[in-house]
């Protein structure tokens, strides 16, 4: 059992907020250094692509089934056409997203690149069935610790990106069906092949859409968790791009004397 | 329709010649040709060019053949617009074979036939509707003796070009749709040596047919087509970008139901299934039936027949997505996605509770460690 990675017991539950309301706060043990995890593109695009995707679901519930109706002269409203603009326009922000995401597999760091996305290794398959573990309270004291994500964050974040690609791809097919002269219809015109007809293409794209809201529901639910069980700072990470160490931490993924980062250890 | 008794097209007449004979005026002829120019999509302006060459036109022959099908093809493109003219060009001077419209019956029609075919070796122009059933070795339609396979094998043979009229000469129609019982499949799956235009639609409109075959009297060859061989003139735009009620679509006013204050009042039918978003067809603008009306122009949505695999592909009819398999009939993707994310949130939920109650235990338990560590400074060992 590795004590000294579990911040609770560093923080010993007599920090709490009642217990020391007026006295002095603790002096905290161990030597912290902020460690920079996230890059700025990572963090930005990350923002950029919540409020996209927000705005996206939104939208999309509307067009896939108009959820209210205008009253009235045809000519006085444009209610749908709103919708779509929204729509359209912020799925061309979240493409630009994508685009940078796509480069910063390349320019990022460790955590960031390419290879980072796929937790493949026999000893991350073991920390993700422990990471799971933990997630049901059991075995928590075999919790790994992870300064980036863990395997099952990461594996839940490489969906969402594979999620992304086929809405990108099925929203543009069926965008480009207004314009069958124009190069989006034209280089995206095996998809409806590929799904067997428009409407399928149609019906993934919304069935995907509850895809999106159910990964938000428990993304967020997990982040806070993680800030409110491990004390580790993680929401702070997506907005600073850092995190607080102490010497004393281990990581699965960091080694501290070193610093030299290896997201997926292969032993 | 097919009366050509009383004037029949003499060989070596051209079209000019046996219009006149026939005492059409050429003022409607010229009028016929103008709205022939603007249905090819090449404007008015050209009309003198259709007219000078379809008025040089020598009597061209046309076989059509009906495999596995309905008729509704021929009962659609008896109904083309100015059918003194129309129903010249495609029926009365050059319709040499078609069994449902043709007086003769039997041996001697299936010899006229092969007379025409053989006449006009690689120059006839062959019309298919109807699919063509593959299973149990072809036996599904047989046709003076012969199967349909054999039908269009033989009649395609000496072809110029090939027009496939109709949703089962397009990819196997309705008989083609699952489970197809009779393996029944389009043209383009049979003949893959001949062009081959395909005139989508269950039936197509009449007049996409006599304005193909005029493009390929006056150019010589087959109009432009897309993906699906389907004529570009006719099948370039979406039926929800030419519709009516496009309006409403924007402006978020639907037909709930068939009989609610939208339904009278003419809004979008997107709400009760209609496939306008999907579908590529003339219908808005070329209309039925000599130009009286078209399905949503009368209230009812699209059910996108000129879209291969309709029958499988855009059903339900009335629902705006394909059924979702395996969940019960009404249970629709929304009420499946809605149930998960209610079911996320809950889940949630509840494991917040149990967090929360793990962690107040567990840190009341660590709370019995004595206070002395508090200030026994670094202690992470």
């Amino acid at each position: 059992m590795n004590v000294t990675s579990d911040r609770s017991a560093r923080h010993p539950p007599g920090a709490g907020f009642l217990e020391h309301f007026g006295k002095p706060v603790p002096r905290e043990r161990g030597d912290f250094t902020w460690v920079y995890l996230w890059g700025a593109p990572l963090r930005i695009m990350h923002w950029i692509a919540a409020v996209c995707i927000a705005a996206l679901v939104i939208s999309g519930l509307y067009i896939g089934r108009p959820y209210f109706a205008t009253a009235g002269e045809a000519s006085s409203h444009f209610m749908m056409g709103k919708f779509r603009f929204v729509h359209f326009t912020a799925a061309a922000v979240i493409v630009m997203t994508g685009i940078v995401r796509v480069y910063w597999l390349f320019a990022g760091n460790a955590f960031e690149r390419l290879p980072a996305l796929f937790p493949v290794t026999p000893r991350n398959l073991l920390n993700m069935w422990r990471v799971v573990r933990t997630y049901f309270n059991l075995h928590t004291e075999e919790q790994p610790h992870f300064i980036g994500h863990n395997p099952l964050a990461q594996s839940a974040y490489t969906g969402v990106y594979l999620m992304m690609v086929v809405m990108v791809v099925t929203g543009f097919t069926l965008y480009g069906q207004s314009n069958p002269t124009g190069i989006i219809y034209h280089s995206l015109s095996w998809v409806p092949a590929l799904f067997g007809g428009l409407q399928i293409v149609r019906l993934v794209h919304h069935a995907l859409t509850w895809a999106f809201v159910i990964f938000v529901v428990i993304h967020v639910y997990l982040a806070v968790r993680a800030d409110y069980v491990e004390r580790a700072g993680v929401i702070s990470s997506i907005l600073t791009g850092g995190r607080f160490v102490s010497s004393s931490d281990h990581f699965e993924d960091l080694d501290l004397s070193t610093g030299h980062p290896h997201p997926w250890p292969k032993e | 329709m097919i009366s050509p008794s009383a004037y029949p097209w003499a060989e070596g007449e051209t079209l000019g010649q046996h219009l006149d004979e026939r005492g059409i005026p050429r003022r409607d002829f010229l009028e016929y040709c103008g709205k022939m120019a603007v249905i090819l999509g090449i404007g008015s302006a050209a009309a003198p060019r259709v007219a000078k060459a379809l008025e040089s036109v020598k009597r061209p022959s046309v076989v059509w053949l009906q495999l596995q099908e309905c008729t509704g093809c021929v009962e659609s493109v008896l109904r083309t617009e100015n059918p003194s003219i129309g129903d010249l060009l495609l029926d009365v001077i050059s319709l040499d074979y078609n069994h449902t419209l043709m007086a003769g019956a039997g041996k001697a029609v299936e010899k006229a036939k092969t007379d025409a075919m053989a006449a006009n070796k690689g120059k006839y122009l062959l019309v298919v509707s109807g699919s063509i059933p593959t299973k149990e070795n072809d036996i599904y339609t047989m046709i003076g003796g012969k199967t349909a396979r054999m039908q269009l094998e033989e009649a395609a043979e000496g072809c110029a070009a090939i027009i496939a009229l109709g949703a089962c000469a397009h990819w196997g129609g309705v008989q083609g749709a699952r489970p197809n019982p009779t393996g029944a499949v389009g043209v383009r799956d049979i003949i893959k040596n001949k062009p081959i235009l395909v005139v989508a639609g269950c039936p197509p409109i009449g007049d996409t047919v006599t304005a193909t075959v005029v493009h390929f009297l006056t150019f010589g060859a087959l109009p432009e087509m897309d993906r699906e061989g389907r004529p570009l003139f006719a099948y370039g735009e979406r039926i929800h970008d030419q519709c009516q009620r496009r309006a409403h679509f924007d402006a978020g006013q639907f037909v709930e139901t068939f009989d609610d204050k939208g339904a009278r009042e003419g809004w979008c039918l997107y709400q009760v299934g209609c496939k306008g978003p999907a579908t590529f067809s003339p219908c808005p603008i070329f209309k039925w039936n000599t130009r009286t009306s078209w399905p949503i122009e009368a209230g009812h949505p699209c059910i996108g027949c000129t879209e291969p695999y309709f029958w499988d592909t855009m059903t339900p009819f009335y629902g705006r997505l394909p059924d979702v398999a395996g969940f019960g009939i009404e249970k629709r993707v929304d009420t499946i996605g809605a149930s998960l994310a209610i079911g996320a949130a809950a889940g949630v939920a509840a494991h917040a509770t149990m967090t929360v109650l793990h962690q107040m235990k567990r840190r009341k338990a660590t709370r019995q460690v004595p206070e002395a560590t508090e200030d026994e400074g670094a202690n992470n060992g």
